[in-house]
């Protein structure tokens, strides 16, 4: 049965094989290229994200795919929806804020022992913020390790954009490794074995 | 019969059959999605919206992916073979 | 598109073309309607209490106690495209350092239109707290019914449906 696959392979030849080589590192650049540009534009280092829990029922589902701007002069204000990662946490949350206290710049350095570094811009206001999950009864203060408010730094962005389901092959993927694998080696081998 | 079975498999359509084929997939879910669009939006529901794409690819699957005999009746005359084995070639 | 692999994988594609397109277009559609949200906030009391919040770093400090009446009507924030409506009451004012807060002090979730009409009575579902942990001289605050829309597909939008005809001041503790 692979008899026939490896003729056909031989068949090809050296330069075409290296052809379809090239033509799907070009696929897989383009995709990379794609992504960073995207983060480039919104300001966000992942701009599309994959909901991973259910802390946000009945509004997102595990497997919606969320799209995220992170605008750096705008505020943040209460009831967006932030996807924020804490220092030392392995996954980004998808969380809505609960309370925003915009506090002058210059007293910030003397409350916050837990600044890392100064925000990107300095006009504006430093923001605390609080969040909570809709499906939670309480807000997330026992999520941030230790950390007493949100800050703009472990924001990744603002969910502005929704389209439902559509993450969940990842979702099945990390469940399922072996699918993963599976995907890989039969897009690849389809990649390979493709004539024109 | 493995041959009989590979030939079912594989459903192979003439050339005739393949460009009616395109031409009904393309025009089929064009119309259905604009018909789609503009029932769910008329009843505001996207139910009736997605049965309705829906539905009408399941049909249009039936229609278009098995080998039906309608995209077949235009199967290509092959020349016999140089060395007089035309006979041997025409089983095929 | 010889055999039968090639037939379905075209129709497949062609598929998921037509679906992009059609979940773009319901996208956009949503901005086809205009939300014309009405709605009452009347806040019949404001007390501030001592409480020790067992939760917070700061555990001795004052907390406010808002009751109010909420009326609201979001039918025309529902359409074919909307999944739910996540309606909120928050308080904003300025504290005595000169920092900007708001606050959601009760919230609800709006998933169908026959629950769209909102008639609430009663006081605050989150701890309404203040960053130096004291209302003291707290200038007065606005509160202001607010929503957010959730489509199926698109973006995500946001307005206002009623607010405070004037500020509310926060009394002495007691």
């Amino acid at each position: 049965m692979f008899n026939e696959e490896l003729k056909a392979f031989r068949r090809l030849g050296f330069r075409h094989v290296l052809l379809q080589i090239l033509n799907f590192a070009s696929v897989i650049a383009s995709g990379l290229m794609i992504w960073k540009g995207l983060g480039l534009f919104t300001n966000s280092e992942s701009p599309i994200v994959v909901v991973l829990s259910g802390s946000m029922e009945p509004a997102f589902y595990r497997g919606d795919l969320l799209f995220l701007t992170n605008p750096p002069n705008q505020r943040y204000n209460t009831g967006d929806i932030t996807v924020y990662k804490i220092p030392g946490a392995d996954i980004p949350i998808v969380h809505r804020v609960l309370e925003t206290h915009d506090v002058p710049n210059k007293r910030k350095r003397s409350r916050s022992k837990d600044a890392v570094k100064t925000p990107q811009n300095s006009s504006l206001p430093n923001q605390l913020l609080l969040t909570k999950g809709d499906n939670n009864l309480v807000d997330d203060i026992e999520l941030y390790q230790g950390l007493e408010w949100l800050e703009r730094q472990h924001i990744i962005g603002k969910v502005r954009g929704f389209l439902p389901y559509v993450g969940y092959v990842t979702i099945a993927m990390n469940d399922f490794p072996q699918l993963k694998y599976a995907l890989l080696g039969g897009l690849g081998l389809l990649a390979l074995l493709q004539r024109e | 019969m493995a041959s009989n079975l590979q030939e079912l498999l594989d459903g192979k359509i003439d050339f005739i059959g393949q460009q009616l084929v395109e031409n009904l997939v393309h025009y089929v879910l064009v119309i259905a999605t604009t018909m789609s669009f503009v029932a769910g939006f008329a009843t505001q529901s996207l139910r009736v919206t997605f049965g309705i794409l829906g539905t009408s690819t399941l049909l249009l699957a039936l229609v278009v992916v098995p080998p039906w005999p309608m995209f077949r009746q235009h199967q290509v005359e092959w020349l016999g073979g140089g060395g007089g084995g035309g006979k041997e070639n025409d089983r095929k | 598109m010889h055999n039968i692999v090639a037939r379905g994988n075209n129709l497949f594609a062609f598929l998921s073309s037509c679906t992009m397109a059609l979940l773009a277009a319901i996208a956009l559609s949503s901005f086809l309607f205009t939300p014309i949200p009405t709605g009452v906030v009347d806040i019949t009391s404001l007390k501030v209490y001592n409480v020790n919040a067992r939760r917070y770093r700061n555990r001795k400090q004052e907390v406010a106690l808002v009751n109010f009446n909420l009326t609201a009507d979001l039918n025309s924030l529902f359409h074919w495209n909307t999944k739910q409506v996540f309606v909120y009451l928050e308080a904003k004012y300025e504290n005595t350092q000169g920092a900007n807060n708001t606050v959601v002090i009760w919230d609800r979730i709006v998933r169908r239109k026959e629950d769209a009409h909102i008639n609430f009575t009663g006081k605050n579902k989150y701890m309404f707290r203040e960053l130096s942990t004291s209302f003291k001289n707290v200038p007065p605050a606005n509160f202001s019914l607010k929503y957010n829309v959730m489509p199926w597909v698109g973006l995500l939008t946001y307005g206002e449906a009623a607010r405070t005809s004037e500020p509310i001041e926060f009394p002495p503790v007691s």
